[in-house]
């Protein structure tokens, strides 16, 4: 147990390593990129600004001062947990991502949930439907949603469900009705991997020697399938999963955009796209933090479902295969 | 008919509410419904009319302005809006807050002091300033509550952080989502000219901030909203001729769509060549090729219903054979492989950026250039990313930038534009005398013929010497179901609310 402490330990302290740098960097590439939301305020030519008084705006935001300066007073606030002002709105850092956070946390678990169960229906059916036909139909839906535009899906839904059949409202928050559309789009756009992965492992694990013996004591193809090539094939499915859910929580600008969700992708959009610096910041230290807690939360999970795997070949890096046959399983 | 929710489609979100900093077209329209102002520009005629200034006197030199007040005028959190209100008003926007981050408002003359007497605000400022009332009328100078002055910058910016005396109070605001404001309860003071008096019509006005062109559309045509900002010109004409919807086109009153020319660049220092592209665009070509019959062409510098509007159409009609002939002189007579004119070898060749800030500007630039090229100018399109537009504006090869709009008082911030003191817009540098006079001339002048008389000489000098191509007079275009009436707008094309109302039969 100690070893796995200080292995948790040890990941951890890299894990910060990773956040910070990204961090750093994140920052001396905007402080290097031209242009701010205070200087195109400034130079809007619809309210344009005398040079008398940008110089005492500039001042407000100490952006004449050196970057050490500024990366210090920056670096200072953060530390006593204050994620500062955005530049181009003056709002709350923190509120901003607070708002975006749960508004995409939510549509983020209704995504994966979605994705989830396409992968699980197209991939047992692709594997293990009795019809060839259904097989073949089944294998090619991966690629189809992958090839549509998630926008495109995403205002096809809009048009029947919200124009035509007047379901559900596209601007008004009406509670859970409001999830649907958006969560059938955003997971209909990353189930594709998954779903592949999963036909994949489930096909190898159904031609593993492993499920021949247990055929031969007597289990029946449901049993044999639910309990045992289930769990050994998705392990592969399950990392994508995990590594999904930080993909959606980092946000999906379009969707958004489509469904008027303020979330963190919209957030983020905005503050790019005008080079927000303060909300640019927070968000890449929450998505650095984000990918880096899954990242370690996966690598733990692995010997949970996994017997085999063990934290030391996790550490060498990644599933092997282990190269003596396995033993039947009949726990 | 009272009674009834709005729900209205802006194109974008709000950015900030801060008045003396606000300049988007969404936030100057949230700040005009939720605030009031001392004056009132009638939006027909550019007339400044009395507003919660009742009355005025100006003294015969042009300094002191001397207000009366209306009583009776309230803030949505029982403040009063009395004299000593509005003398803190005045001098906040004259001298703005520097602790706080915040700018005096631009286009402010020099203050040299406000005062309460005999119940009367008296302003007096340090030079005669032709445009002073026409500031008062814009949405910088709203007027607003001690808690709102008091505020830090960081409030002001998000509109809950306002509070006015308009005939609309903030409800609640979701960043990015929406923003809800309901009727003020006893609002009595609209502007008197206008012909709904008294409360706004309507319960609420729920905003909502939709980016994209197509979802916008969509949700006005499925009857889950009641009215949108901004549609593609394309679009304009199918819903024109949708059954249930109405078109319509705002155009403000202030500077026209027009391009500065800049003298930094050696081939635009000869005034020849810059004439040359002032006849050489055709204008009617760009507005049927690309716009629709809400749009016109430019007559001037400014819209025809700015005070000193003169028509100086003659001077921007399309005639390609002066063009041509111009350039020669100039020297462009020889062309290269490509058809484009050179001297002593070198091309003549133009930069310019891609307007970040209108929808409608790339294929606008597009044909442009392709009618450049018929007249042998190469003219480069550069494109710019939002966040970095005033890099892209700044960098010195660019020979044009795109600049004009409806402005509160159009020839102050015109000066502030131009001259060399303030953006030097043109790149002279205060190498033309007559402009500088000129620009400081009208601003200071306080008899009216003799400052239409400055301004014609003005507008006539910038056209002559093509230092500005006036192109179109924008239109801001808005679209609602027939149920709405009364859509109306400010005399700067933003939309106001107090008299619009809902016919739901």
């Amino acid at each position: 147990m100690p070893s796995r402490l200080r292995y948790v330990a040890t990941r951890v302290l890299q894990a910060a390593g990773v956040v910070a740098a990204t961090y750093l960097l994140t920052y001396l590439v905007l402080f290097a990129l031209p242009g701010d939301p205070v200087a195109n305020r400034l130079d809007n030519p619809q309210n344009p600004v005398p040079p008398s008084q940008a110089r005492m705006i500039i001042e407000y935001y100490h952006l004449d001062q050196p970057v050490l300066t500024q990366l210090l007073i920056t670096v200072g606030r953060l530390l006593r947990g204050d994620l500062g002002y955005s530049l181009g709105t003056g709002r709350s850092v923190g509120d901003l991502v607070v708002q975006g956070l749960g508004s995409t946390l939510l549509l983020a678990l209704a995504a994966l949930v979605v994705a989830a169960v396409i992968a699980a229906t197209v991939g047992v059916l692709a594997v293990f439907a009795p019809w060839e036909p259904v097989r073949r139909l089944a294998r090619l839906v991966p690629a189809l949603s992958l090839a549509t535009p998630s926008f495109l899906i995403g205002l096809f839904l809009l048009q029947i469900f919200s124009y035509q059949l007047g379901w559900v409202s596209s601007l008004e928050t009406e509670g859970p009705v409001s999830i649907i559309l958006p969560a059938l789009t955003l997971g209909i756009a990353v189930s594709p991997s998954i779903t592949q992965v999963l036909i994949q492992g489930l096909t190898e694990a159904s031609g593993r020697p492993f499920v021949r013996v247990l055929r031969s004591r007597g289990l029946t193809q449901g049993r044999i399938l639910g309990r045992h090539v289930l769990r050994n094939g998705s392990i592969p499915a399950l990392t994508l999963l995990a590594l999904t859910v930080a993909d959606l929580i980092a946000g999906s600008v379009i969707v958004e955009s489509v469904f008027n969700r303020a979330g963190l992708g919209y957030v983020t959009e905005q503050a790019v796209r005008s080079q927000d610096g303060p909300i640019v910041l927070a968000v890449v230290l929450l998505v650095s933090s984000l990918y880096s807690l899954v990242n370690l939360v996966t690598d733990l999970m692995y010997p949970v479902i996994d017997p085999r795997i063990s934290l030391t070949e996790s550490r060498l890096g990644s599933s092997r295969r282990p190269d003596r046959p396995a033993l039947a399983e009949g726990t | 008919m009272r009674g009834g929710t709005l729900v209205y489609l802006d194109a974008e979100a709000s950015r900030s509410t801060q008045p003396q900093g606000a300049g988007t077209w969404q936030d100057s329209a949230y700040l005009e419904n939720i605030t009031d102002r001392l004056i009132w520009k009638d939006p027909a005629s550019g007339e400044v009319q009395p507003y919660i200034a009742e009355s005025w006197d100006v003294s015969a030199d042009g300094t002191v302005y001397t207000f009366r007040i209306r009583e009776g005028v309230t803030y949505s959190d029982g403040t009063a809006l009395d004299v000593e209100s509005v003398r803190r008003n005045l001098e906040w926007q004259a001298l703005g807050d520097e602790a706080n981050g915040i700018q005096p408002s631009t286009q402010w003359p020099e203050l040299d002091s406000v005062d309460v007497e005999d119940g009367a605000v008296v302003v007096r400022l340090l030079t005669p300033y032709a445009e002073f009332l026409d500031v008062l009328s814009g949405w910088s100078a709203s007027l607003v509550a001690d808690s709102t002055i008091a505020a830090t910058l960081e409030e002001q910016q998000q509109i809950t952080g306002i509070i006015g005396s308009g005939p609309f109070v903030v409800e609640s605001e979701k960043y990015g989502e929406n923003i809800h404001l309901v009727r003020r309860e006893g609002y009595d003071w609209a502007p008197p000219s206008l012909a709904h008096q008294g409360e706004a019509l309507l319960d609420r006005v729920e905003i909502h901030a939709v980016t994209d062109d197509t979802t916008r559309l969509g949700t006005l045509r499925s009857g889950q909203a009641d009215a949108l900002r901004y549609i593609q010109p394309a679009d304009e004409r199918l819903l024109a001729e949708a059954e249930g919807f109405q078109v319509l086109a705002a155009q403000g009153i202030g500077a026209t769509n027009q391009w500065h020319l800049r003298s930094s660049i050696p081939a635009l220092q000869d005034s020849r060549v810059r004439r040359a592209l002032q006849v050489g665009i055709d204008r009617e070509g760009l507005v049927s090729g690309l716009y629709t019959e809400n749009w016109a062409v430019a007559q001037s510098v400014v819209t025809e219903d700015t005070f000193g509007f003169v028509d100086l159409s003659d001077h921007l009609a399309h005639d390609p054979e002066q063009a041509g002939a111009l350039l020669d002189e100039a020297g462009y007579v020889d062309r290269d492989d490509d058809g484009y004119r050179v001297r002593d070898g070198e091309r003549l060749s133009l930069v310019t950026v891609i307007d970040v800030y209108d929808a409608t500007a790339k294929p606008l630039y597009q044909l442009v250039q392709s009618q450049l090229k018929e007249l042998g100018i190469e003219l480069t399109l550069r494109d710019a990313d939002y966040s970095q537009v005033s890099e892209a504006y700044a960098a010195p090869d660019v020979a044009a930038v795109r600049s004009g709009w409806p402005y509160p008082a159009p020839w102050a911030t015109l000066r502030t534009l131009w001259g060399a003191d303030g953006g030097d817009g043109f790149l002279l540098e205060g190498a033309d005398a007559t402009l500088e006079e000129l620009l400081e001339a009208q601003a200071v002048a306080t008899d009216e013929e003799e400052r239409a008389a400055l301004l014609e000489e003005l507008q006539t000098h910038v056209i002559e010497n093509a230092y500005s191509l006036p192109l179109l007079k924008d239109s801001q275009i808005f679209a609602a179901s027939d149920a709405v009436k009364d859509f109306s707008w400010s005399a700067e094309a933003r939309p106001l609310f107090h008299g619009t109302w809902l016919d739901r039969r």
